[in-house]
């Protein structure tokens, strides 16, 4: 696998503030890497190391297999914080000067003003623009070249939910191209829907990573009580599935690794020779298992 | 080097801000320097009502002498103060709007951000400057004799001398904005400085039982100010007693180019090292 992105160890202090704390990496060509974690876990400042805008105290990171330079920048297109522009200036004329930063040429400014459907306000000052035709012109300026990577921090925060649509579209049409993207969010369900890799981070620290199916895997949970709640405890971990079990009053709480049927959990049981007195399921939203998630490792 | 200028022009040309406090400049350039020749000698001439002898007229816009009275006027810091200013707001907007950002982010180095603001220093002076030799070399020969004429160009020196100036007042309020990345907040000290504080602190190292070996001409503003210190008036000379310079002295040329130079090594050091 082509290694795009190789972070080693880096750290920022802010003050006394521990923003990222040696963090380790790796994104590889094509992947769809989220960077979840809540705010002031260290995402922002992460991409800003990464893009040069902030300096990391120790630690290094590769692009592309090579030391950080204004080269590798250039293959990258970013959305970071808010779009910012020059506001006296038309898209047309704040997309040029990104193309003679970049070294494209000016053809790919009226496509990525097409493909985000601002071609039609692209000779109106950027002043002029709502919050929503901003935050596309940013995209549009990131996808300038087609660059091969592009770096995502919060894309939708701020957006209505049609915008939250149509951004998460193009992201997903941007990645069937196998363009390698990196996005940082707050937002689990987020993640979990664009993404094909993660990692968790809290603290500055990474709790851990992997793909997204592995790392953000929603156990099941099945709440139980039987007249020998002694005996229901050895007999239901030895279900195949079965990862963990608490007591919750008088009743057990038990996790199984994949989704599971009640009934199929109550017809193990019977079979062992226990009748169940309760047997009822309880969803967990995505959102409480990655609050789990951190709660665990904090 | 070609591509990061025209960056800047992209950012510069449609901007009307640019344009008006440009406008201004030049404006206040003309009349004032119409304006002088008229003063000037409508003084001399309520002068010679009481002495037996009368002074000749002033000869202002003649060459050679114009080419050092212009740039003389031309270099007055309250009107020098109208491009520091614009250079300012060139500066701190890529600030306020973050554009800085998103040029380094997009490829820029930090090294090719600065070096981007020194050649719109450097090109501003330079057209200003070159318009100012147009419009002195009209208004000379508009005006002098056919004697004056030989001696066409013998100051023309002086042109360069004002480029100096010029160039080295801009990077002084590049480096304040850059510091400072508050519009409003950098003009106002640097007006306050350049027109206000370092005047009265001259005046103060001036008196010479405080300060008798004469520092207060290395004062940066004022250093740029010696370039050309005085326009050629006789009259100056002869009513008062004043030494009035006739060529540029290379040690005032070099010391607001070497101010200049520290500067750009600090905002260097200063962009180099910090977060953006």
């Amino acid at each position: 696998m082509e290694k795009v992105l190789s972070i080693q160890g880096i750290s920022k202090k802010y003050g006394r503030i521990q923003a990222v704390n040696g963090l380790f990496i790796e994104i590889n060509k094509g992947q769809v890497f989220g960077l979840l974690g809540p705010n002031g876990s260290g995402k922002t400042t992460t991409l800003s190391i990464l893009l040069d805008l902030v300096r990391n105290d120790t630690g290094t990171f590769e692009w592309f297999g090579k030391s950080p330079s204004k080269e590798s920048r250039k293959r990258i297109g970013s959305v970071i914080e808010s779009p910012n522009f020059f506001p006296y200036l038309s898209a047309v004329k704040n997309l040029k000067i990104v193309a003679d930063i970049k070294d494209k040429p000016y053809d790919d400014v009226e496509d990525v003003l097409q493909l985000t459907g601002l071609y039609d306000r692209r000779n109106d000052r950027f002043r002029t623009y709502s919050f929503g035709m901003k935050q596309r012109l940013a995209v549009a300026s990131a996808l300038l070249g087609n660059p091969d990577v592009l770096i995502l921090d919060e894309p939708t925060n701020g957006l209505d939910p049609q915008g939250i649509a149509q951004m998460r579209n193009l992201i997903k049409m941007v990645a069937e191209k196998g363009t390698t993207i990196i996005l940082a969010s707050h937002l689990l369900d987020e993640v979990q829907k664009i993404c094909t890799h993660v990692a968790v981070l809290s603290k500055g620290r990474k709790l851990f990573d992997g793909e997204v199916s592995d790392v953000l895997a929603v156990s099941e949970l099945l709440e139980i009580a039987s007249t020998d709640m002694v005996q229901l405890q050895k007999v239901v971990s030895l279900h195949p599935d079965f990862t963990s079990i608490v007591r919750s009053e008088d009743k057990w709480l038990v996790y199984f690794k994949s989704q599971i049927r009640p009934a199929e959990v109550n017809e193990f049981l019977f079979k062992q020779g226990i009748v169940l007195t309760h047997l009822s399921e309880r969803k967990r939203t995505l959102e409480q298992h990655f609050l789990e998630l951190l709660r665990d490792n904090s | 080097m070609v591509k990061l200028l025209k960056i800047e022009l992209k950012k510069i040309l449609t901007y009307k801000v640019f344009w008006i406090l440009m406008g201004l400049y030049f404006l206040f350039l003309v009349l004032g320097i119409l304006l002088a020749g008229f003063t000037i000698n409508s003084w001399v001439d309520n002068m010679n009502k009481h002495i037996p002898i009368p002074f000749p007229h002033i000869r202002i816009y003649f060459f050679p002498d114009i080419w050092q009275n212009i740039t003389f006027f031309a270099s007055i810091r309250y009107i020098l103060i109208l491009p520091a200013t614009v250079i300012i707001i060139l500066i701190t907007n890529e600030f306020t709007n973050k554009t800085i950002r998103q040029n380094i982010v997009n490829g820029m180095s930090r090294q090719e951000f600065l070096l981007s603001k020194l050649e719109v220093i450097f090109v501003i002076s330079l057209l200003i400057t070159i318009i100012l030799i147009i419009g002195t070399f009209f208004l000379g020969i508009a005006n002098t004799d056919s004697q004056g004429m030989a001696m066409m160009f013998k100051k023309i020196s002086f042109a360069g001398g004002f480029f100096i100036q010029l160039f080295s007042f801009l990077v002084f309020a590049f480096f304040l904005g850059f510091l400072l990345r508050n519009t409003g907040l950098s003009i106002a000290i640097f007006t306050l400085y350049a027109l206000i504080i370092e005047p009265v602190l001259y005046f103060i190292l001036k008196i010479p039982k405080l300060q008798p070996n004469n520092v207060s001409q290395f004062l940066p503003v004022n250093s740029v100010i010696r370039v050309v210190e005085y326009p050629y008036f006789p009259i100056l000379k002869n009513l008062m007693g004043l030494n009035v310079q006739e060529h540029l002295s290379l040690l005032d040329c070099a010391v607001p180019l070497i101010y200049a130079t520290i500067m750009i090594g600090i905002v260097y050091w200063v962009l180099s090292r910090k977060d953006l």
